[in-house]
C-alpha cells in the first residue's frame, strides 16, 4: 500500500450528491443499519469497508432503492438525491435507478449481444431518438468502459461469451449508459483477477471525473487505492467517515484502527 | 504443548494393495447399490417391451384392410332415374339401389373370371362384400355425379370376417360356430385371393373414417378421434397457456408473500393431485347442466381439460421462471427497468424453453386423458365430423383415448385389433409431441 499517496489524496469537491440522514435497516425482526449518517461527494470515490455482513453493501442499496425488492426489508430514516428525498412515495424507483446506476458483485451481462446490453438502459428510457443516436450512445459507455477496442468488432456477439473481466467493465458500461448521476458498484472486482481489476480500478478513477461513485470493498489496499473518502461500517454501524488517507494513516476510532490493522474482520 | 503429548507409537498401516474386511463389505454395499439401480432400469424396459409388443401385435393389422376390388359400371337408368344429373334428385336412391348394383358388378365379375361359387347361394356371395361398400359408393357418386355411365374398378370394404380371415383372426374352425360366415364362403374366399379380386390393402380409411357400427368393424376409423383430439389440444392450448403463464409470473414475481399465496401455492399443488375424474363431474355439473353447453362437444371437453391441466402448467412455469438467475433480475431493475420490463424483456425469454417444455407435456398428458371426458358425453358414437372451427368446438366429437376404450368394449375380436391400432396413433402423437418439446428446449436454451 503506498501510504505517501493516501495522504497526499484530496477531495476537490464539498458538494453533496447524496445525504444520508439516520437511516436504519429492518430486514424482519434483524436490525442490519443501525442510524448511519453518510454524505455521499459529487465528483469523488467513496468507498464502504468493513466486515462480511456489517451492512455496507445493505446501505448501498438502499442508494438506488434495491431493497425494495426484498419483502421483508423496511428502511427508515432520509436519503437525499440532491436535496429529493428518494423514499418518497412520490419517487418511482425505476427513475431513480435511472440516475443512480448499479455494478453488481458477480458480473451479469444480459444473455444478449453486447450491443444489446449496452443499449438496453437508453433505450428503456427513451434516451436516444435515432438509431445513430443510440449507436453513439453505445459507442461512448463502451469507452468509457474501456472496453471499446477489445468489443468493437464483436457488437453482435453475445455479452455472456466475454471474460469475466470483460463482462463487469461491459456491466459497468451498462450502468454508464443511462448516464446516471452516480454509480454504486457492489464489490465489482471481488469476482476479477489481478489484471482485470486493475483494468476496473483505473476505470474508477476515470470514472470519478462525471460521476460520484461508491464503491463496497472487501480489499482495502483496493478502498486505498481508488477512493478519496471512506467509511468503515461494523456491526450495523457507521463507525468512521472521512478522507481516505485520514481513516488509513490516523483512524479516531479504535475499531477502525483494528480493522485495519488486521485484528477484527 | 509438550512432547509428551505427541504419540509416538504409529498406528498399524495396512497395505493398500489388500482390502480389509471392512473395505470388503463397503463395496460389497456399493456393488448391490448399482445393482439396485440396474435391476430397477431392466425391469422398467421390459415392461415398456411387452407393452409395446403386445399393441404392435394386437394393432399392426388395423392399418391393413381386406378389399374387393371389381369393376362396376355407374349406369344411370339405376342411379339417376329422372337422368337429368340433379343431385337433388340422385339423393332419392338409397343405399339398396347402390347394393343392388354392387352385388350385380360383384356377380357379373364373378362369371367374367369363371369363379366357381359352389354351394354357395347369391346371397352368400354378396355378403363377402361389406355392409358398408354401398353407403361408400353412393357417397362417391353423390360427390361427383359425372362419374354417371362410367366403368370405375371400385375397391370396396370385404366383410369384417373375410378381413379377419386374412388376418388369421378367422379360422375354418371358427367359421363353423359362426352364424356370420361359413367355411364354404371362407374357401370362395381363397379363390377370389387367388383370382387376385380378394386382397390386403394400405388402410387410409383407419385415419378417416369415422366409427361404425358394432356389425361393420371394417369400416370403423378415426376420423372423429383424432379431429376430436386436434380441436381439444387447440382449445386447451389457447386457454391454458395465457391463463397459466399470466398466473405464473403473478405469483412469482408479483404477489407479496404471505398467508394467502401460501394458501394459493399449496392448493395448486393439491389441485394437480386431484383424480381426473373428478375434474369430469365438476364439468358435467357445471358447464353441461348449469351453463348448458353441448354435450359430447369438444368445447366442454377442452374446459374440463383445461381445468385440470393448468395446475401442472402454473407449477412448471413457476419452476423455470424461478430458475432464471436473480442476477439478471438484479441486473434489469439496477439500470431502471420497470417490473413488467424486467419480466417480458429478460425473464420469459430466459424461462421460454422450460415453459414450452411443461406446457407441451401438459398438452400430452391431456392428449391421453380419458375420464373426464367419459363423464361429459364424449363417448357417445359419433358417426358425423365435426364441422369445422370455430362452430365445430360446439359439434360433438370424441377422442382418440375415448374411441380406444369405446371399441376395447366391443364384442367382436375386429375391435380388439382397431383398438390397438387406435393406441398406436395415440402413442405415434404424444411421441411426436414429446421431441417436439426437446427439440423447443434445445432451441430455445440460452446459457448464463
Amino acid at each position: 500500500m503506498d501510504d505517501m499517496r493516501i495522504v497526499e489524496r484530496t477531495v476537490n469537491t464539498k458538494a453533496s450528491k447524496i445525504s444520508a440522514k439516520g437511516v436504519q435497516v429492518h430486514y424482519g425482526a434483524t436490525h442490519a443499519l443501525k442510524d448511519v449518517d453518510v454524505e455521499i461527494l459529487e465528483n469523488t470515490v467513496t468507498a464502504f469497508i468493513g466486515p462480511s455482513g456489517c451492512g455496507k453493501s445493505t446501505f448501498l442499496r438502499c442508494l438506488n432503492r434495491m431493497n425494495d425488492t426484498i419483502p421483508s426489508c423496511r428502511v427508515d430514516g432520509s436519503i437525499t438525491l440532491d436535496g429529493e428525498n428518494i423514499y418518497d412515495p412520490r419517487v418511482d424507483p425505476v427513475r431513480l435507478r435511472a440516475r443512480v446506476g448499479m455494478v453488481f458483485q458477480k458480473p451479469n451481462p444480459f444473455p444478449k449481444s453486447i450491443y444489446d446490453n449496452v443499449a438496453y438502459g437508453p433505450k428503456i428510457h427513451g434516451l436516444a431518438r435515432t438509431k445513430a443516436e443510440l449507436d453513439e450512445i453505445v459507442e461512448t459507455s463502451l469507452r468509457k468502459a474501456a472496453l471499446w477496442n477489445e468489443a468493437k468488432d464483436r457488437l453482435a456477439s453475445p455479452g455472456t461469451g466475454l471474460s469475466g473481466g470483460q463482462q463487469q467493465r461491459l456491466c459497468i458500461a451498462r450502468a454508464i449508459a443511462t448516464s446516471p448521476e452516480v454509480l454504486l458498484m457492489d464489490e465489482p472486482c471481488s469476482a476479477l483477477d489481478p489484471i482485470a481489476t486493475a483494468q476496473v480500478e483505473e476505470l474508477i478513477d476515470e470514472l470519478r471525473a462525471s460521476f460520484s461513485v461508491v464503491i463496497v470493498t472487501h480489499s482495502m489496499q483496493q478502498a486505498a487505492r481508488v477512493s478519496q473518502k471512506t467509511a468503515f461500517f461494523h456491526l450495523g454501524n457507521l463507525v468512521e467517515y472521512g478522507e481516505t488517507g485520514q481513516v488509513f494513516t490516523t483512524p479516531q476510532d479504535p475499531r477502525t484502527e483494528a480493522y485495519i490493522t488486521g485484528r477484527i474482520g | 504443548m509438550t512432547d509428551a503429548a505427541v504419540p509416538t507409537a504409529r498406528p498399524h498401516r495396512a497395505s493398500l494393495l489388500a482390502d480389509d474386511a471392512r473395505m470388503k463389505r463397503r463395496k460389497a454395499a456399493e456393488t448391490r447399490f448399482r445393482l439396485y439401480g440396474l435391476s430397477a432400469i431392466a425391469v422398467s424396459l421390459a415392461t415398456l417391451a411387452i407393452m409395446l409388443w403386445t399393441i404392435f401385435s394386437d394393432g399392426v393389422s388395423a392399418f391393413y384392410q381386406a378389399k374387393l376390388t371389381f369393376p362396376v359400371t355407374l349406369s344411370s337408368d339405376l342411379l339417376d332415374p329422372m337422368g337429368n344429373g340433379n343431385r337433388d334428385e340422385m339423393v332419392k336412391v338409397t343405399t339398396v339401389g347402390y347394393n343392388k348394383l354392387l352385388t350385380r358388378a360383384f356377380e357379373a365379375e364373378l362369371a367374367a373370371k369363371g369363379i366357381d361359387t359352389g354351394e354357395l347361394s347369391n346371397k352368400d356371395v354378396n355378403a363377402l362384400i361389406s355392409k358398408d361398400a354401398a353407403g361408400d359408393l353412393r357417397a362417391m357418386v353423390l360427390a361427383n355425379p359425372a362419374v354417371l355411365d362410367t366403368t370405375i374398378t371400385a375397391k370396396m370394404l370385404a366383410a369384417g370376417r373375410i378381413d379377419g380371415y386374412l388376418k388369421g383372426r378367422v379360422t375354418m374352425q371358427t367359421a363353423e360356430r359362426d352364424g356370420q360366415i361359413s367355411p364354404e364362403q371362407l374357401q370362395f374366399a381363397d379363390r377370389l385371393i387367388d383370382a387376385g379380386i380378394l386382397s390386403s390393402q394400405w388402410n387410409w380409411d383407419f385415419f378417416t373414417n369415422p366409427d361404425a357400427s358394432d356389425q361393420r368393424p371394417e369400416a370403423a376409423g378415426l376420423g372423429v378421434a383424432i379431429l376430436g383430439s386436434l380441436y381439444l389440444m387447440i382449445l386447451v392450448a389457447v386457454m391454458c397457456v395465457p391463463v397459466g403463464v399470466a398466473a405464473s409470473i403473478y405469483l412469482e414475481e408479483f404477489a407479496p408473500k404471505n398467508r394467502w399465496t401460501d394458501l394459493i401455492e399449496v392448493n395448486i399443488s393439491n389441485l394437480a393431485a386431484v383424480p381426473s375424474i373428478v375434474y369430469g363431474i365438476l364439468g358435467l355439473a357445471i358447464f353441461i347442466n348449469f351453463m348448458g353447453f353441448p354435450q359430447s362437444s369438444t368445447l366442454v371437453g377442452a374446459l374440463v381439460i383445461s381445468l385440470m391441466v393448468l395446475p401442472t402448467i402454473i407449477i412448471a412455469t413457476r419452476a423455470s421462471i424461478r430458475a432464471v438467475p436473480p442476477s439478471i433480475r438484479d441486473a434489469a431493475l439496477g439500470v431502471g427497468a420497470s417490473k413488467m420490463q424486467m419480466v417480458v424483456h429478460h425473464v420469459l425469454p430466459l424461462a421460454a424453453p422450460g415453459i414450452l417444455t411443461g406446457t407441451i407435456l401438459g398438452l400430452a398428458t391431456a392428449l391421453g386423458e380419458t375420464a373426464p371426458l367419459l363423464l361429459i358425453g364424449m363417448v357417445a358414437f359419433v358417426d358425423n365430423y365435426p364441422s369445422a372451427p370455430v362452430e365445430g368446438f360446439l359439434d360433438p366429437a370424441t377422442a382418440l383415448p375415448v374411441q380406444v376404450y369405446g371399441w376395447a368394449q366391443r364384442a367382436d375380436p375386429a375391435f380388439i385389433e382397431r383398438s390397438s391400432g387406435a393406441i398406436i396413433v395415440l402413442l405415434a402423437f404424444l411421441v411426436v409431441m414429446n421431441v417436439a418439446a426437446i427439440i423447443l428446449r434445445r432451441k430455445f436454451e440460452r446459457r448464463w
